[in-house]
């Protein structure tokens, strides 16, 4: 098993002092991130990569950090769904329904407890398939030419809006407007300044972070001031923690059956955690049946969304190590880290950049034993977090961002640059047009225009090579019904998860 | 339900794609001759595109959303303000005190009261200036505070 061999390899640079600092680091400060309101994993890794960057890490380290703090901000981001019934993002809804009742039950304990058991059973159980099914899809990649390639990051764009995406058109608009800015600069193949006005600073383009630091946390900012929410919440008191073995005992299948439906969630283009979270509650219900008390408390409504978005966040790993394409904005944000350090993701890096690769899976194995020890105990520390009052905190963020961005290049221009995304943000995010595909635009754009440019080469500049063979024809369909389905079911599954909300009568 | 922002939105960008479109018509041939792929081509692609989608979004706009109203709106262009004035202030006054008035401010228009906002952000302020220029060993600008 050559497998057992690179994963053992992985071990070898995941567990050296440095590296195992920084994941420590990582989970650490994912987790505080996940647990503040307002501050999701994508912003999370946003905020951090400028970080990554002045300090100069070397790739593998970087991506061990980046991935602890994913991980640790998917750990995270329960903490206030439990505590104060508010889930910090769309996947965390479903364990409302169950954690929340718990807490008021005066079981707040043992609720943390068993969601930080089934993260981490869901992100081990997503990690083995990230192991078993990536190496064998980056195989399966290498048969790409560069129309498969095209039609890929088109099945890209169309699934990114995912499935809770509302208005496709907007994903396609998202889509194009990044792929606009990535052609600003100066034309790889033929030297022609496009779009740059005779600016000297847009000669090389647009740097890709400032655009995410300033859509994702710049806009938050702006987005906070407007609600001006988060005053006056009730924490939940914790007491102490009395979970039993056997209560423990009795959601293990439930974990394992969570993860495994949130790992194919996940790997699924567009789908994510959400779905994930989602399904694995639901299906437990139906598969429990009256043998549960789902929705007024059980332990086992805890275990399974939680194992659910755990497993899918491991999931939607697979297609951006494998395909340099990624399932979800928090891993889109990866991938321009992974990018930036000059590392061309997909299947080649399998075989080019094998330690990277397999370090950041090992680092996630490791992450995630540390998350579970770091959890249990911590928890209170983390709770107590909760009530730092978001006014001082989303100010001293946006600090960390500035200072981030200024430490890359020490131009108060890249300054303004960060602002006007972040202005630019807010507004489309007002108007309902989606980040990601924006981000992803940005990223992909170079790639995809160099793949164009090969296939129309190849075919003497015969458009019909973009969909002539089988596997770009079936990559297109994808594509399609990518788009599609988001008009079909998307509204059903809002409509599920709300129904869900009201249904269970504690909440409010 | 007015439908206001996307028609704006669709028209603005459809005035986007048209001038995008354009631009990349008037670029010189590339020096050897036409090919058949050139630096306008995937320019050209987009500008179609986004023309289109924003003829959708004019002919079939989504719900509008609320936007911030008065004194909202005002809080808004004030943080932004505020956001400017601390990119503009950085090298000039130095990071600890550009940082302390732009934490400070934020945290007090946000709702926090002015002592303890201007207190946190000039905590905050020194700790990441001593936590990145000797932790990390990244200089960030001293300013008025710099002396030899």
């Amino acid at each position: 098993m050559e497998t057992v061999q690179f994963l053992m390899d992985g071990f070898a640079v995941a567990l050296t002092p440095t590296n195992l600092m920084f994941a420590l680091f990582g989970a650490f400060i994912g987790t505080l991130i996940g647990a503040l309101p307002g501050l999701g994993p994508a912003n999370g890794v946003a905020i951090l990569i400028p970080l990554a960057f002045t300090l100069g890490l070397p790739p593998e380290t970087a991506m061990i950090l980046l991935t602890s703090v994913y991980a640790g901000a998917m750990y995270g981001g329960r903490i206030s769904s439990i505590l104060l019934n508010i889930p910090g993002d769309e996947p965390a809804m479903m364990t409302c329904l169950d954690g929340y009742p718990m807490a008021q039950k005066g079981k707040a304990a043992e609720a943390l407890a068993m969601s930080a058991i089934a993260s981490f059973a869901g992100s081990l159980v997503g990690t083995i398939g990230l192991i078993l099914l990536a190496p064998a899809l980056a195989k399966f990649a290498l048969t790409f030419g560069p129309a498969e390639y095209f039609a890929l990051f088109m099945l890209a764009f169309a699934t990114l809006g995912g499935i809770t995406g509302k208005n496709p058109m907007k994903t396609v608009v998202a889509a194009t407007l990044g792929l606009m800015i990535s052609t600003v600069g100066i034309d790889i193949a033929t030297g022609t300044q496009r779009y740059t006005f005779g600016v000297l600073e847009l000669f090389e383009g647009i740097d890709f972070i400032l655009a995410i630091v300033g859509l994702f946390a710049i806009s938050e900012l702006l987005f906070f001031i407007e609600q001006r929410a988060g005053a006056g919440r009730k924490l939940i008191k914790v007491g102490k923690l009395m979970l039993r073995p056997k209560e423990i005992l009795q959601a293990v299948p439930t974990m394992f059956r969570g993860g495994i439906l949130g790992f194919i969630a996940g790997v699924l283009p567009g789908a994510g955690a959400s779905l994930g979270s989602f399904i694995s509650y639901t299906l437990e219900k139906q598969y429990l049946g009256k043998r549960s008390q789902f929705g007024e408390g059980d332990p086992r409504g805890v275990a399974a969304p939680e194992a659910g978005n755990n497993g899918a966040s491991s999931g939607a790993l697979v297609p951006m190590l494998t395909l340099g394409v990624p399932g979800s904005g928090t891993t889109a944000v990866l991938l321009a880290m992974l990018i930036s350090l000059n590392i061309t993701p997909g299947p080649l890096m399998f075989t080019q950049n094998a330690d990277i690769v397999w370090g950041v899976i090992a680092a996630l194995l490791i992450g995630n034993v540390i998350l579970l020890l770091l959890n249990i105990p911590l928890v209170g520390f983390f709770v107590k977090l909760l009530s730092v009052p978001p006014m001082y905190l989303l100010p001293i963020v946006t600090m960390v961002a500035f200072v981030g961005i200024y430490s890359i290049s020490h131009s108060t221009f890249d300054l303004y640059f960060m602002i006007a995304f972040g202005i630019a943000g807010f507004i489309l995010r007002k108007l309902e047009i989606p980040m990601v595909p924006i981000i992803l635009g940005l990223l992909l754009g170079p790639e995809m225009e160099k793949n164009l440019g090969h296939a129309l080469v190849i075919s003497d500049g015969d458009w019909s090579i973009l969909w002539a063979s089988p596997l770009a024809l079936g990559l297109w369909i994808v594509a399609g019904l990518g788009l599609i389905l988001p008009y079909i079911i998307g509204p059903l599954l809002r409509r599920r998860m709300n129904a869900a909300m009201k249904e269970d009568p504690v909440s409010d | 339900m007015t439908a206001r922002g996307d028609r704006i939105l669709g028209l603005g960008l459809f005035v986007l794609a048209v001038a995008y479109g354009w631009a990349a018509q008037q670029w010189p041939e590339p020096f050897g001759g036409t090919e058949t792929v050139g630096p306008e081509t995937f320019p050209t692609l987009l500008a179609i595109v986004l023309a289109l989608s924003s003829v959708y979004l004019i002919v079939k706009p989504d719900p509008d959303a609320q936007w911030p109203m008065g004194r909202t709106a005002a809080e808004i262009l004030l943080s932004i303000a505020i956001l400017v004035a601390y990119a503009f202030l950085l090298e000039p006054l130095g990071f600890v005190i550009a940082t302390t008035l732009a934490v400070g401010t934020l945290c007090w228009r946000m709702g926090a009261r002015l002592r303890s906002a201007f207190v946190i952000g000039l905590i905050g302020a020194v700790v990441v200036f001593v936590l990145f220029n000797y932790g990390l060993e990244l200089s960030l600008p001293g300013g008025l505070l710099e002396f030899e």
